[in-house]
């Protein structure tokens, strides 16, 4: 019996193919978006599984509060490391004080290769359950001791053994290998990681001041990993950390710090906060992406459903014929279920076919290394369950409504779909547009707020400006130097120096005063050492006042603010006003104010701007800005700049960002999501056209003898063409009308989280709605004008 | 007695007004008859033959059916009842397009639960006997109208009915072709099936051993 269906299924399938073709290639479209989706979900949720315990790895962090708002860091004092060694030793495991990832030379004789990796306590390796190939995970021990990732150690050493051998760090400290780990797998948050110093090493080599003042609690660039023991609970553990800073900093704390344990787990999906509340983060793009994939399995579904009841005129003779010789209503049941589990079964293995093929290109864009789960039994089983309910729920209409014609009605010849049929599948179309044209109206609000977002000032010229790093010790006094020497070549025509990337802040500072500044106020500035040429050769704009100039001798001594920062303190015509140092005592000079610059975007392109204190500098570390000549080839200022770069400085490699693709750089995350969102989007759109396609195929079939009779009555092509298209383009403007409000409740939901946000316009609803429109009368006209056009005496002899 | 019916009536309702479709018609059939049901158009010939074959129901009156009464019957009791006694034979032919003359000829088999050695079996006989062994692979599309119908006939007989309802069965033939439809009948009548055909044709009539006239839904007692 079984096989008698499938046989019948199979040539239902082969006698009506362009039905079936839609059909099966709208399911399987619908079904590969989905499965890629799914696949990129887990793959989300996946993130940090390369660590066993990742249910017991955290970090601690706090909440301050600042001006009334709380802001969470993950930047800590040195004395809390102590005061949960000696006192929370039974909730810890493992407690590993940590920089954050930096970049370092490291060199081998002539080798240099530039590498990024953390400097870490010596329980590091056992915390990140690193995989030893050579060595121990005791490997940290020592000041001077290095690990090195399998690939940073085969490109500095070849095939000989590293161990025991030396590096040299940023052409200054010399470390010996004592130890080489596995790569840490792609997909976690340490990825990254291509070498491991010694925590003490870079104490010494960089807070060296700090490193014996283990009750130090105002200097917070330290991170504090953790490993909590077994049993140890979570919110016992919070309950138990977090006064902890609070109660022992001496003086008390003005920013009233929370301590707080962040597990592993929500690193990186949970990573924003607002108000010291995690409100999300990467899991907002995952329940983004759950939804349109569930939305286009709906959309597929209800063609597959559409088209079947469609048919079921044509097979309704069949039914009757059926039930005549002895069928029961159940054996019908089985029939139409098992025609619709063959072609779901069909479509899932194009879908399959559509996700190998499209999966590299689809990693490419999410930036993300999925592969197929052949071997995982979890996906084959979800696809199975999946394959039967979809191939359930969307033949389940047509089986249960086609088995229970009466043979008597559809035997006599008198049996016509009536109202009662069209409406259910009117409704489906209704649903199907709605949610298309509901997409449509997301994704374009999102493209709209992303360039919106790209067309923000950013307060500088980043055209042909590119920043070298400057980490090294050996760039130690060379500035002017090398600048001379730059300029004279003709290939750079601007120069400056700044301590940090134009596209992010490194420092904030307090403990400020000015004239009248109010009582209660706990500032907060962003801060930035700059030389003489900074402001003129990033080409930020003077508002008031001057930039920091060599004529002046005070100016070592001066600032220049941003415009936020004026208004954040509340001063009118500040230049020449003074800003003290509450820190430094009374005998300390004032700085004074010498200029106000337009804001810069330094940051998120979505955010305001924070109030910035640009102070004078010439230190080391930090960045060399170089404006290339506009009226020469980029490749050959950069062959003149590298050259010059090489004679200054033999032993460092030559390395080098564009500011505008940095830029570029802080947007990606919301594009990658938008250009996904795009592609999904157009692919749901294909298909509720595909099916609408396919519903227009069939009416016109289905009125071929009333044309007939109409054009013999004097019906024109035009009247018969607006006859036929009628009827869809009222369903496609219901489905309209009801996705309007939708779209417009769901996205300013979302673009509220913007600071910086366009105005969601009227222009797009209507752009949606028209382009819409414009393709279905384009679909249903194809069907409409063929079937018009026909010659009446045709259509009519073939009754 | 195969069945019997007593004062059966039935009506549709149009604008508040009671239409008979069928009134007071009794009939009593014996096994082994071959009965003709003639009467114009509109006359309730198939309507008959619907309530008789269970695919129809009616308003008023009793059916018996070799004993077990009908109109008291669950539906699921009903088709139980057909399925095994009663083969239909329709104008159309109403063959599925998608299968072929052996396929459709085993289907009732199928919806039996009959074995699969079982079913070769008996279609092969069949086939054999319709002298249709060469086009058991064709499908009804690629098959003249007499020879459609005898496949018809063929699907109508394969389950081994007592009954066989033909409602016009020869209204799409010509003449000759009708003339070997009508002498089949003939011949399984003689074999013992019961067969109660609705026709036109005066000369069809006369293959059956009784006549039965309708005129608007009631027995044309002439």
């Amino acid at each position: 019996m079984i096989r008698n269906y499938f046989k019948i299924a199979w040539r239902n399938i082969k006698k009506n193919k362009v039905y079936s073709f839609i059909n099966i290639f709208g399911l399987a479209l619908g079904l590969a978006v989905t499965m890629i989706i799914g696949l990129w979900i887990v793959d989300e949720f996946n993130y940090n599984d390369h660590f066993e315990s990742k249910d017991q790895i955290a970090q601690i962090m706090q909440n301050q509060t600042i001006n009334g708002s709380i802001e969470t860091s993950e930047g800590l004092p040195l004395a809390l490391e102590f005061q949960l060694r000696d006192n929370f030793g039974d909730a810890f495991g493992y407690i590993v004080m940590s920089s954050r990832p930096d970049e370092r030379y490291l060199s081998l004789k002539d080798k240099v290769i530039s590498s990024t990796g953390r400097f870490m306590q010596v329980d590091a390796p056992d915390l990140l359950e690193l995989d030893m190939i050579e060595g121990t995970r005791k490997g940290l021990k020592e000041t001077n001791s290095i690990l090195l990732s399998e690939t940073t150690a085969q490109i500095l050493f070849g095939s000989e053994s590293p161990l025991g051998k030396t590096v040299v760090s940023n052409n200054e400290y010399t470390m010996v290998v004592t130890g080489i780990y596995k790569d840490i797998s792609t997909n976690n948050s340490f990825s990254d990681m291509q070498f491991i110093m010694p925590f003490k090493h870079w104490m010494s080599t960089r807070w060296g001041w700090l490193e014996n003042q283990d009750s130090d609690w105002s200097y917070n660039p330290f991170f504090i990993y953790v490993k909590l023991s077994k049993n140890a609970d979570l919110a016992a553990v919070n309950a138990r950390i977090v006064n902890l800073k609070k109660d022992n900093r001496p003086g008390g704390d003005v920013f009233n710090s929370q301590l707080f344990v962040f597990p592993m787990t929500d690193w990186y999906l949970h990573s924003n906060f607002e108000n010291g509340k995690p409100v999300g983060g990467r899991i907002e793009n995952v329940w983004l992406f759950g939804i349109i994939g569930l939305f286009v399995l709906i959309l597929a579904s209800i063609n597959f459903m559409n088209l079947s009841t469609a048919r079921s005129e044509k097979r309704a003779l069949e039914v009757g014929i059926r039930k005549s010789i002895g069928s029961t209503r159940r054996q019908l049941i089985y029939q139409f279920l098992s025609e619709s589990f063959l072609v779901v079964l069909l479509a899932f293995f194009l879908a399959m076919g559509f996700v190998l093929v499209s999966l590299p290109a689809f990693n490419t864009i999410a930036g993300k290394d999925v592969i197929f789960p052949w071997s995982s039994s979890l996906f084959w089983m979800v696809s199975l369950g999946f394959i039967g309910f979809t191939a359930l729920v969307s033949g389940s209409y047509p089986a249960l409504y086609l088995s229970s014609f009466k043979p008597i009605k559809v035997l006599k010849g008198t049996f016509k779909m009536g109202k009662f049929t069209a409406l259910p599948r009117k409704v489906l179309v209704v649903t199907q547009f709605t949610v298309s044209i509901a997409l449509i109206i997301g994704t374009l609000i999102v493209k709209d707020q992303i360039d919106y977002s790209k067309n923000r000032p950013v307060g500088i010229n980043s055209a042909q400006l590119i920043q070298l790093p400057t980490s090294s010790q050996d760039f130690s006094g060379k500035y002017d130097l090398i600048r001379n020497a730059f300029l004279s070549s003709g290939s750079v025509t601007k120069m400056g120096w700044g301590t940090s990337p134009t596209t992010s802040i490194w420092n904030y500072s307090s403990g400020y005063d000015w004239d009248g500044k109010p009582v209660d106020f706990n500032e907060s500035f962003a801060q930035m050492a700059i030389s003489f040429d900074y402001i003129d050769a990033v080409g930020m704009k003077i508002i008031e006042g001057r930039s920091f100039s060599r004529d002046f001798a005070t100016d070592s001594n001066a600032v220049v603010l941003n415009k936020t920062a004026v208004e954040y303190m509340d001063i009118k015509n500040p230049v020449g006003k003074y800003i003290r140092r509450n820190a430094a005592g009374p005998n300390d000079v004032p700085m004074q104010i010498v200029g106000v610059v337009e804001d810069v975007i330094n940051e998120s392109p979505y955010e305001p701007v924070s109030p910035q204190m640009y102070q004078f500098g010439q230190g080391t570390g930090g960045f060399y800005y170089l404006r290339l000549n506009p009226n020469q080839a980029t490749g050959k200022s950069l062959a003149s700049v590298e050259k010059i770069f090489k004679t200054n400085f033999p032993n460092l490699p030559f390395s080098y960002d564009f500011v505008d693709e940095e830029y570029a750089q802080t947007f990606a995350a919301e594009e990658q999501i938008a250009s996904l969102a795009n592609i999904f989007t157009i692919l749901a759109i294909m298909i509720s056209f595909l099916g609408l396609f396919g519903l227009a195929a069939f009416v016109a079939e289905q009125r071929t003898k009333e044309i007939g009779v109409r054009k013999i009555l004097g019906a024109s092509v035009t009247n018969l063409w607006v006859m036929l298209s009628k009827d869809f383009i009222v369903l496609v403007m219901i489905a309209f009308l009801i996705a309007t409000p939708l779209a417009y409740y769901f996205m300013s939901d979302w673009i509220a989280k913007f600071s910086y946000r366009t105005d969601i316009s009227a222009g797009i609803f209507l752009i949606a709605g028209f382009g819409v429109l414009l393709l279905t009368v384009i679909t249903v006209s194809f069907q409409a004008i063929k079937a018009a056009v026909t010659n009446p005496v045709k259509s009519l002899r073939t009754e | 007695m195969l069945l019997e019916l007593n004062n059966i009536f039935k009506w549709v309702n149009q604008g508040g007004k009671r239409i008979y479709l069928l009134s007071d018609i009794n009939l009593k059939v014996e096994e082994g008859e071959f009965i003709s049901i003639m009467g114009p158009s509109g006359s309730g010939k198939s309507t008959l033959l619907n309530v008789i074959g269970m695919l129809d129901g009616f308003q008023e009156g009793e059916y018996n059916f070799l004993g077990e009464s009908v109109h008291s019957m669950k539906e699921k009791n009903r088709s139980k009842l057909y399925k095994e006694y009663i083969g239909f034979v329709f104008q159309a032919y109403h063959l599925i397009d998608e299968l072929t003359v052996y396929e459709n000829i085993e289907t009732p088999l199928l919806y039996k639960n009959v074995k699969s050695s079982e079913r070769k079996a008996l279609v092969a006989d069949m086939l054999d006997r319709f002298n249709m062994v060469g086009k058991k692979d064709l499908f009804p599309s690629q098959l003249s109208g007499g020879q459609q119908q005898l496949v018809g006939v063929a699907r109508a007989l394969i389950a081994k009915p007592k009954l066989i309802l033909a409602d016009e069965p020869t209204g799409n033939l010509n003449s000759k072709q009708s003339e070997e439809i009508m002498q089949l009948f003939k011949e399984l009548n003689q074999e013992g099936v019961t067969i109660i055909q609705a026709t036109h044709s005066e000369t069809n009539a006369a293959y059956g051993s009784r006549v039965i006239h309708l005129l608007d839904g009631r027995r044309d007692q002439q």
